[in-house]
């Protein structure tokens, strides 16, 4: 999944010489938290809602009046991604230097944006579902051909994946979750652990007494 | 006396020997009726015509089934969900399917024209059926189509699903229908087939907050899945005043069911029957259809439908299953079908996080009740 993806494009940007009072209307009207700053297409800072509530603040040592410029408020030279990154490297770098978003750049101009939330919407849809399925987790050795080896078994029962997702689970193996187009999913996994599979979804039953 | 509707030709929907969803499961509960004594009457259905089918089906989608059906080829099968691993397509099933349907629809009939009260349709339940798609064994949804007629002449439809799969196609075909109150009970479909029924489905448009989803924990016992069922099935029905219930009575929470999670025991079966007899009671003036569906262990479905016919006909639940019927069923069952007609007690290994489900589906209920009171308190 690419940052265009999930991007909000085109974005609201405002002029560095807009007023705080003009930014902070522009926020509440569209309902968002995030504008980048330009002049002209030069992408020049971000303004958040919690810069200007930081800035206009009754507790701030000198808090600015709201006919002030943006300019003197944003945080320049903003961290920004690309249309073409990997979702996970935007998710990445926000985590990492703890920011609600990214600009998103074309050459040098502000194409789109990415918050949090949209980051969220990711994670959802690609966790999601949306077609009629039942959930299979299977525990791997980290080794090549180890997930082939699983998909071939399901490919010849004719069995449909809509979505897999793999993460790492110790220092030697592997956690995925699949949702396959199956009522018969408690069958399979008793095939998968017949075949050796450590298959951690569905588990066993407790017994019949 | 309740109406029991079958015709032998229910026997033709069958997707082959190795197949979960076995016409043998209601030969087993006749056979079982039989050997306790019970003249079982039945009524005799007409199949479902195309025009029926087509008050919910697309055409595109029932011409394809006819043709599977006729065994000629139909190359964007797998499209519409048919001739898929869960619902094979199989010589004569565009018949077979609508026999089902006429089935469930000769109910909805005998209780719109006034002739009956209780209704039991020894089989049908197909509540995974898109419009047009075939899912989970399903391929017409019967359900949907009997709801149709009975909202058409005028009754409000409480449909009740407690098949352990979330009753997925029958809230999509009624999504926006005011006139039809769902609520269905399943392990949750963050593990289970299909994965929705959530309870943020609420419906949408004239339908919202009427289309309920309790989804359950996997492991959930008796005592557990009563009790949400008490705190949100009749607050439901006060709410919305239906004329009428229809039940799906899908088998498959039970315990030993190989294809799901969930742990009912035939004595928590027993329970839910006669409580939903009450709640007709007290909110249909005693109307009220069951089908059939989901529960795929011989040696648990079979006896949780006969409890099923036995409550309704206000017939004891005796202690031992016939010697007989055993004998006659045992075969290849491994283990074999028990002894006695209740399962024992306790009847399974202890669930060691037993009381964190419970609590779960608490809250999930509670939760559900939550989004649910804003709309039904708006005006």
């Amino acid at each position: 999944m690419l940052v265009r993806d999930i991007m909000r494009s085109p974005a609201v940007a405002i002029s560095a010489d807009t007023m705080l009072q003009d930014a902070y209307r522009t926020m509440q009207e569209r309902g968002i938290r995030h504008l980048p700053v330009v002049e002209g297409e030069k992408l020049v800072g971000v303004i958040t809602d919690r810069d200007l509530r930081l800035a206009t603040s009754a507790l701030a040592p000198s808090p600015f009046p709201p006919g002030s410029r943006v300019s003197e408020v944003m945080t320049r030279e903003p961290l920004t991604a690309e249309a073409s990154d990997p979702v996970e490297d935007a998710a990445r770098t926000m985590r990492e230097r703890k920011i609600g978003c990214l600009p998103i750049l074309d050459d040098g101009r502000v194409i789109g944006i990415v918050t949090g939330l949209d980051l969220l919407d990711a994670l959802i849809r690609m966790t999601g579902v949306d077609k009629p399925s039942g959930r299979l987790e299977v525990r791997l050795p980290d080794h090549p051909g180890e997930l082939a080896r699983l998909t071939g078994f399901l490919s010849h029962r004719d069995l449909n994946v809509h979505s897999i997702l793999t993460y790492p689970d110790g220092p030697d193996s592997v956690r995925t979750v699949l949702r396959i187009g199956s009522m018969e999913i408690r069958l399979l996994a008793e095939e998968l652990r017949r075949a050796g599979f450590d298959v951690l979804w569905p588990p066993e039953k407790p017994c019949p007494r | 006396m309740p109406s029991v509707i079958y015709a032998p030709a229910y026997r033709k929907y069958s997707f082959g020997d190795e197949h979960p969803f076995s016409p043998v499961r209601t030969d087993m509960v006749l056979d079982l009726l039989g050997a306790l004594g019970h003249r079982v009457e039945t009524v005799e259905p007409e199949p479902a015509t195309r025009e029926d089918l087509l008050d919910v089906h697309e055409d595109a989608y029932v011409c394809r089934v006819e043709k599977l059906s006729a065994g000629a080829p139909v190359p964007d099968g797998q499209e519409y969900g048919l001739g898929t691993q869960d619902t094979p397509s199989f010589p004569g099933m565009d018949e077979a399917a609508r026999w089902l349907v006429g089935g469930t629809l000769h109910g909805a009939r005998l209780i719109s024209e006034g002739r009956e009260r209780r209704v039991l349709q020894l089989g049908g339940g197909l509540h995974h059926a898109r419009r047009s798609v075939a899912s989970g064994f399903c391929i017409y949804n019967d359900l949907a189509i009997a709801i149709n007629s009975l909202t058409r002449n005028g009754l409000k439809v409480a449909y009740l699903d407690i098949d352990v799969h979330h009753g997925d196609g029958v809230q999509q075909i009624l999504y926006e229908d005011p006139r039809v109150l769902t609520v269905s009970l399943h392990e949750s479909g963050k593990y289970l087939f299909p994965g929705t029924g959530e309870i943020r489905e609420l419906g949408s448009g004239a339908g919202r907050g009427l289309k309920l989803n309790l989804p359950l924990e996997p492991f959930t016992e008796g005592e557990s899945y009563l009790e949400v069922l008490e705190q949100v099935t009749p607050a439901a029905l006060r709410h919305f005043r239906p004329d009428v219930l229809v039940v799906q009575a899908g088998a498959d929470a039970h315990f030993d069911d190989p294809l799901s999670d969930l742990m009912l025991t035939t004595r928590d079966y027993e329970a839910i029957f006669r409580r939903i007899l009450a709640w007709a009671d007290d909110f249909t003036a005693g109307r009220v259809l069951f089908t059939l569906g989901g529960g795929y262990s011989f040696r648990a479905a079979p006896r949780v439908w006969a409890i099923l016919y036995l409550v309704m006909h206000d017939l004891p639940v005796v202690r031992d299953l016939p010697e007989s019927w055993r004998k006659k069923w045992n075969g290849a069952l491994d283990p074999k079908l028990p002894e006695t007609f209740h399962d024992p007690n306790p009847s399974h290994a202890d669930i060691s996080n037993r009381y964190e489900i419970a609590h779960r589906n608490r809250q999930v209920a509670e939760r559900l009740l939550d989004l649910t009171r804003q709309y039904w308190f708006q005006k």
